[in-house]
C-alpha cells in the first residue's frame, strides 16, 4: 500500500515536471499566439476574440511585400542551394576517405559559426567586390548558409545507397544520365527533399544574417518585425509571427514524417492501396510542377516590375516603424510616378550611422530635434529649397518658431509631427487613495504614491522630469544641477514601481499602476481602448506646471541625397493637409499641421491632452543635443542611479 | 563445336599501384557455367566487372563473339549483370525492377508485361509483380534479380557472388535453381565465388585464381583430382599436402615409407609435393599400414568421421572414414597408387601465385 502512494507520488511529479518543462518552452508562443486573437491592443487586457489582426496583417502593403520576400528568398535560396548541395554531396561521396572528411569538416564550419560572424563577413564580401546590397545580396547570402545543410542531409542517404544500384541500371541498359535520374536520384530523393525543407525553414527563420546583407528598401518578415518594434509591436505582428510559427512547426513536421517510413508501410499495402498511392504521389508531383511554375512566373513577373521602376524615378526614404499610413506611399508614387523605396529604423541612434556612413542613399529622413542639430553640425544636411515646398504655408508658424531651438535658421527641416511628455494618472484609484489630480512634477515625490510610480527607463525622459522638478532647463550641462537631479531621482526610486518603457501604456490601462510618466502621442490610443474595454476608470493626462519636454520628428534631406527634387516633393506631398490628416489618423500623434487640423472633428481638436496650445505651452524645451561629453556624463549618472 | 564467347586477352589491371590481375587471359565458350573461384582479392571479382564494363583494362582486350568491346560502355554491352547484394531499385515494385532493362530499350507495353509474367513464372515467383523490394526475402530478391537480368536476353549472364548473403540451405536451393536456369535459357554463365562447394556443383569449368593469375581450369573433376599446384589443392577441398621425393617413376618416398603412385615424368630423386584427400587414406591394422600413426582427434561429422592420425615424426593426418577409430589407437596408413597426386615444388612464392598458366 505504502509503496504503491510511493509511486504514484512519484508518477505524479514526474508529470508535474514534464508538464513545467513544456509550459516552460511553450507558454510564450502561446500568449503570443492568444494575444494575436486580442481584439484590444494591450498586452495586459483581454478585449474579446478578433480576426482582425489576421485581416490587418494582409492588408499592409509593408507585411505582404515583406513576406513575398520571405517565401521567394527562402524558395529561390532553398532550391538553388539543393542543387548546388545535392551535386556537392554527389562529389564528396565519390571522393576518397581522407578528402571526404576534410571536406565534410569544412561543410560543418558555417554551420557551427555563429550567425553574426557569417553576416558581417557576407556583408563584407560583398561591399569588397562592389556589389550592391540589396535583394540578390540576400538571396546569395541565404543560398550560401543553406548548401552545409543540404549536404548534410544529402550524404547520410548517398551513404545508403549502394553504388551497384547505378551500376545495374548501367548494365540493363540506361546510359549513365537515365541512370542517375532513374536510379540513383529517386534513391537520395528523402534526403534531397529534406535537405529543402531544412534550407526553406533556414532562410524563412533568419533575422541575423538577412539584416546585415539587405539592402534600401528590401524587408523580409524578420527584419520588418524588428523594425517595428520601436512604436510597441503593433498585434499584427503577432499575427504574423504566429503565421511564421505555425507554417515552421508544419515544414518541421513534414521533414519528421519523412518517405522513408511510408516505403515500409508500403510492403503491407494490397494492389488496390498501392494504385491509390500511385495517384497520390501522381498529384503530389502536379502539385509540386504548378509549385514551381507559379514560383517561376512570379520570379519573372517581379523582375519585369523591378526592371521597370528601376527605370523611372526612385526616392529612398527612410523612416521610423509605423510612422506613416502606407496608403499615402502609394497615393505619392501614383501621383508623382516615383517609385519610393520605403525603409525603417528604429531609434534616432540607429539611424545615424547610417546616414553618416553613407552606405545606402536616403532622400528623405524623419529624425527627432536634437537628432537633427547633431547632424546640421556634422554637415550630414542639406538646405531645403522652400521654393519647392509651398505646402508649408499649412504648418503652423509656432511649429517653425519651436524647431529654431534645434534648426535656427529653419533651414533644415520640416515638422512632421509633435508631442508632449506629461502624467498619465487613474482617477478612480487616486479617488480611492484620496488623492487630488497631480499637478506638477514634484506630486511624484508624494510619498502616498509608493509602489504606484511608473517612469520612463531612458536617461534623457527621467533627468528631465527631474530637472524641471527642480526648475532647471532639462537640457543642462550643469554638473551641480545633474548631481541635484540625480539625487533627487535616486529619492524617489522607493517610490517607483518600474522604469518602463512603452508598457506603461499597458500598465495603465490594466489598471496595475495609479500613475506614470508616458508621451502623449499614446493618449488617442489610450482612450480609445478604455472606451472599447469598458472599464469602470478613467486615465487622465496633464501636463506639468513647471514645463516639459515637447518633441518634434521633422523631416530633412541628407547632404548626399541623390533625389534630392524627389525628396522636396515627397515633404511637400505629406504637408498637404488630406494626406497629414491620414497621417495623423494612422499615426495618432498631434500634426503641426493647420489643414489637417481643420479637418478634424471639434472633438478631437478640443482633446486637451493631444492638442495642448503650443503657443501657451510654458517653460516647455525641446530636447538638444548636448555633446558627447555631456552624453557620457548623463550616462554615468543615470547608471549610478539604477545601480542604487 | 562451342564457339568461344569471351576471348580474355592478356588483361593487366592495377588500383593505386596494386597489381590485381597480370596478364590474364581467358577463353569462355559460348553455353557453358564458368565459374571463378578463388580467395577474396585474387582478383575474380575484378574480371567479371572487366567483361561487365564497369573496370577498364589498363592492357589488354575484351573480344565478345570476336568483337573488341574493350571501350564499349556497360549499357552498350549484350550481357547482364547480377550483383553480390542483388543491387534491385528500391523505389521500384517487383513489376517496375523487372521492367527497367526493357523499357529503357523502349519494348512495347504489352511485350514488357508478357516478359514480367514469364521471368516471374522461371524464377518461381508468379504474382509478386505489386510486392515492394523491402517485403521480399534474401533468395527472393535474388531470384528477382535473376529475372531482371534474364528478361533482357543476354547472350552472357554474369554472375558476382549471388549467393553470398544467403544461409545454407537456401543457397543450396538455388544453385540447383541456377543449373535448371541455365539449361532452360541456353546462355553462358559466368559466375564468380570463393566457395569451393558452389563451384563444385554448378560449374562446366571451373578457373581457378590466386593473386591475379589463373592457377589452373578445368572441370570439376579435373580440378578435384587432379590439383596442379599445392594452391589449388589446399583450396579446393581438404587435403593432405607432404614432402615428398620422387624415387622414380610411379614411386613416392613419404617420411621414409614407399609409396606407389601412377605419376611419371618427375625425375629420380626429385623433391615434390604429395597431395593426398583425407578421404582417400584407409585406416588399416598397424601391420598392413605403409605408416603408422596414432589417432589423435576424433569428431563425428555426420555423413563421415574425422579423425587426426599423429605418425611418428609428429605429421598430422587428416582422415576421413566411415569407420571410427578411438583416440589413442594405434593405425596403419595405406593409400592406393591412383589417389596419390603428385606435384613438383614451387621455387619461389612467386611461381607459386603463378602456378601453371596453361
Amino acid at each position: 500500500m505504502k509503496t504503491q502512494n510511493h509511486s504514484r507520488l512519484k508518477r505524479f511529479f514526474e508529470d508535474f515536471y514534464l508538464v513545467l518543462v513544456l509550459i516552460f518552452l511553450y507558454a510564450p508562443i502561446a500568449t503570443m499566439m492568444v494575444l494575436s486573437f486580442n481584439s484590444s491592443k494591450s498586452r495586459t487586457q483581454w478585449g474579446g476574440f478578433t480576426l482582425d489582426w489576421y485581416t490587418s496583417m494582409f492588408e499592409s502593403a509593408s507585411i505582404t511585400t515583406a513576406l513575398y520576400n520571405t517565401l521567394l528568398i527562402a524558395f529561390l535560396s532553398a532550391a538553388i542551394a539543393t542543387l548546388i548541395g545535392t551535386l556537392s554531396a554527389l562529389g564528396i561521396s565519390s571522393m576518397k576517405k581522407m578528402p571526404r572528411t576534410i571536406m565534410l569538416g569544412v561543410n560543418n564550419i558555417p554551420i557551427l559559426n555563429s550567425d553574426i560572424v557569417t553576416g558581417i563577413s557576407l556583408m563584407l564580401a560583398f561591399l569588397a567586390f562592389g556589389i550592391s546590397l540589396g535583394f540578390k545580396t540576400i538571396l546569395l547570402a541565404h543560398i550560401t548558409f543553406n548548401i552545409p545543410y543540404v549536404i548534410l542531409s544529402v550524404m547520410p542517404k548517398l551513404k545508403q545507397t549502394s553504388k551497384s544500384t547505378y551500376e545495374a541500371a548501367l548494365d540493363l541498359g540506361a546510359s549513365p544520365i537515365q541512370a542517375f535520374f532513374k536510379v540513383v536520384f529517386p534513391d537520395i530523393m528523402p534526403g534531397v527533399l529534406s535537405g529543402f525543407l531544412m534550407a526553406f525553414t533556414m532562410s524563412l527563420d533568419d533575422f541575423i544574417i538577412t539584416h546585415f546583407t539587405r539592402g534600401a528598401g528590401i524587408n523580409t518578415l524578420s527584419t520588418l518585425i524588428y523594425s517595428e518594434v520601436r512604436r510597441g509591436i503593433k498585434p499584427s505582428m503577432y499575427a504574423l509571427s504566429t503565421v511564421i510559427f505555425v507554417t515552421v512547426l508544419a515544414l518541421l513536421l513534414i521533414t519528421n514524417f519523412s518517405p522513408d517510413k511510408q516505403s515500409k508501410q508500403m510492403a503491407a499495402l494490397t494492389p488496390k492501396q498501392l494504385q491509390k498511392k500511385e495517384k497520390q504521389e501522381r498529384t503530389r508531383k502536379v502539385l509540386l510542377v504548378t509549385a514551381a511554375f507559379f514560383v517561376i512566373v512570379s520570379v519573372c513577373f517581379s523582375s519585369y516590375k523591378y526592371y521597370l521602376v528601376s527605370h523611372s524615378d526612385e526616392l529612398y526614404v527612410y523612416n521610423w516603424g509605423e510612422y506613416i499610413d502606407e496608403s499615402v506611399i502609394e497615393q505619392f508614387e501614383e501621383e508623382t510616378s516615383i517609385h519610393v523605396v520605403y525603409d525603417l529604423f528604429e531609434t534616432n541612434e540607429e539611424m545615424y550611422p547610417v546616414i553618416e556612413a553613407g552606405g545606402v542613399q536616403y532622400d528623405a529622413v524623419c529624425p527627432s530635434d536634437y537628432m537633427i542639430q547633431k547632424m546640421a553640425e556634422n554637415g550630414l544636411l542639406a538646405e531645403i529649397n522652400f521654393e519647392n515646398i509651398p505646402n508649408i504655408s499649412y504648418i503652423g508658424e509656432e511649429y517653425l518658431e519651436r524647431s529654431k531651438s534645434f534648426d535656427p535658421q529653419n533651414l533644415y527641416s520640416v515638422p512632421y509631427s509633435w508631442g508632449t511628455v506629461g502624467i498619465l494618472y487613474n482617477t478612480k484609484k487616486l479617488e480611492e487613495m484620496g488623492m487630488e489630480a497631480p499637478t506638477k512634477w514634484s506630486d511624484l515625490w508624494d510619498e502616498r504614491y509608493e509602489g504606484e510610480i511608473l517612469m520612463q527607463d531612458s536617461v534623457r525622459d527621467a533627468f528631465m522630469v527631474a530637472l524641471k522638478a527642480l526648475g532647471y532647463s532639462m537640457n543642462t550641462d550643469d554638473i551641480g544641477e545633474l548631481q541635484e537631479a540625480k539625487d533627487l531621482l535616486i529619492a524617489q526610486k522607493p517610490l517607483v514601481q518600474a522604469y518602463v518603457v512603452d508598457q506603461v501604456r499597458d500598465k495603465m490601462i490594466g489598471g496595475e499602476a495609479a500613475i506614470g510618466v508616458i508621451y502623449s502621442g499614446e493618449l488617442l490610443y489610450i482612450q480609445e481602448e478604455v472606451a472599447n474595454l469598458g472599464l469602470d476608470y478613467e486615465l487622465a493626462y496633464v501636463i506639468p506646471e513647471e514645463g516639459t519636454n515637447i518633441w518634434l520628428d521633422s523631416w530633412v534631406i541628407p547632404a548626399n541625397a541623390q533625389n534630392k527634387e524627389n525628396a522636396e516633393k515627397w515633404i511637400n506631398f505629406l504637408c498637404r493637409p488630406d494626406i497629414a490628416l491620414k497621417n495623423f489618423e494612422y499615426i495618432t500623434y498631434a500634426t503641426p499641421n493647420t489643414g489637417a487640423f481643420e479637418l478634424l472633428d471639434s472633438e478631437t481638436q478640443n482633446n486637451q491632452s493631444v492638442f495642448p496650445d503650443i503657443s501657451k505651452l510654458e517653460n516647455c524645451e525641446v530636447f538638444q543635443y548636448l555633446g558627447e561629453e555631456t552624453d557620457e556624463v548623463y550616462n554615468n549618472l543615470w547608471k549610478e542611479i539604477k545601480a542604487k | 563445336m562451342l564457339q568461344p564467347l569471351i576471348d580474355l586477352k592478356n588483361i593487366s589491371k592495377s588500383f593505386d599501384g596494386q597489381i590485381v590481375l597480370d596478364d590474364l587471359s581467358l577463353t569462355v565458350k559460348e553455353n557453358t557455367f564458368v565459374t571463378l573461384l578463388g580467395p577474396s582479392g585474387c582478383g575474380k571479382t575484378t574480371t567479371l566487372r572487366i567483361i561487365g564494363g564497369f573496370e577498364s583494362p589498363d592492357k589488354g582486350q575484351v573480344l565478345f563473339d570476336g568483337q573488341d568491346i574493350t571501350q564499349i560502355p556497360p549499357n552498350r554491352r549484350q550481357l547482364n549483370t547480377v550483383f553480390q547484394k542483388y543491387a534491385l531499385f528500391p523505389h521500384m515494385n517487383i513489376a517496375e525492377n523487372i521492367a527497367f532493362g526493357l523499357k529503357i530499350k523502349g519494348k512495347s507495353k504489352s511485350y514488357i508485361q508478357d516478359k514480367i509474367a514469364y521471368a516471374l513464372k522461371l524464377v518461381n515467383l508468379d504474382g509478386y509483380e505489386n510486392r515492394s523490394v523491402d517485403s521480399l526475402s534474401g533468395g527472393q530478391q535474388q531470384r528477382i534479380a535473376i529475372a531482371r537480368a534474364i528478361v533482357n536476353e543476354p547472350r552472357l549472364l554474369l554472375l558476382d557472388e549471388p549467393l553470398g548473403a544467403l544461409d545454407l540451405k537456401l543457397r543450396q536451393d538455388m544453385q540447383y535453381e541456377l543449373i535448371r536456369l541455365k539449361n532452360e535459357l541456353g546462355i553462358t554463365f559466368i559466375y564468380v565465388t570463393h566457395d569451393q562447394e558452389e563451384a563444385l556443383t554448378m560449374s562446366d569449368t571451373i578457373v581457378v585464381m590466386n593473386q591475379g593469375y589463373i592457377q589452373q581450369m578445368g572441370t570439376p573433376e579435373q580440378i578435384y583430382n587432379e590439383p596442379e599446384n599445392a594452391f589449388v589443392a589446399d583450396f579446393i577441398g581438404e587435403s593432405n599436402i607432404v614432402d615428398g621425393l620422387m624415387l622414380h617413376d610411379e614411386l613416392v618416398e613419404i617420411f621414409g615409407a614407399k609409396f606407389a603412385c601412377v605419376d611419371k615424368g618427375f625425375g629420380t630423386k626429385q623433391p615434390v609435393d604429395v597431395v593426398i584427400r583425407p578421404e582417400d587414406i584407409d585406416l588399416v591394422e598397424p601391420e598392413n599400414g605403409t605408416l603408422i600413426g596414432t589417432v589423435t582427434h576424433l569428431i563425428f561429422k555426420g555423413v563421415h568421421y574425422e579423425m587426426e592420425v599423429t605418425t611418428d615424426n609428429g605429421f598430422e593426418w587428416l582422415v576421413h572414414s566411415t569407420d571410427m577409430f578411438p583416440v589413442g589407437k594405434k593405425v596403419g596408413i595405406h593409400v592406393d597408387p591412383f589417389d596419390i597426386q603428385i606435384m613438383n615444388k614451387p621455387a619461389s612464392e612467386d611461381e607459386e601465385a603463378v602456378g601453371v598458366n596453361e
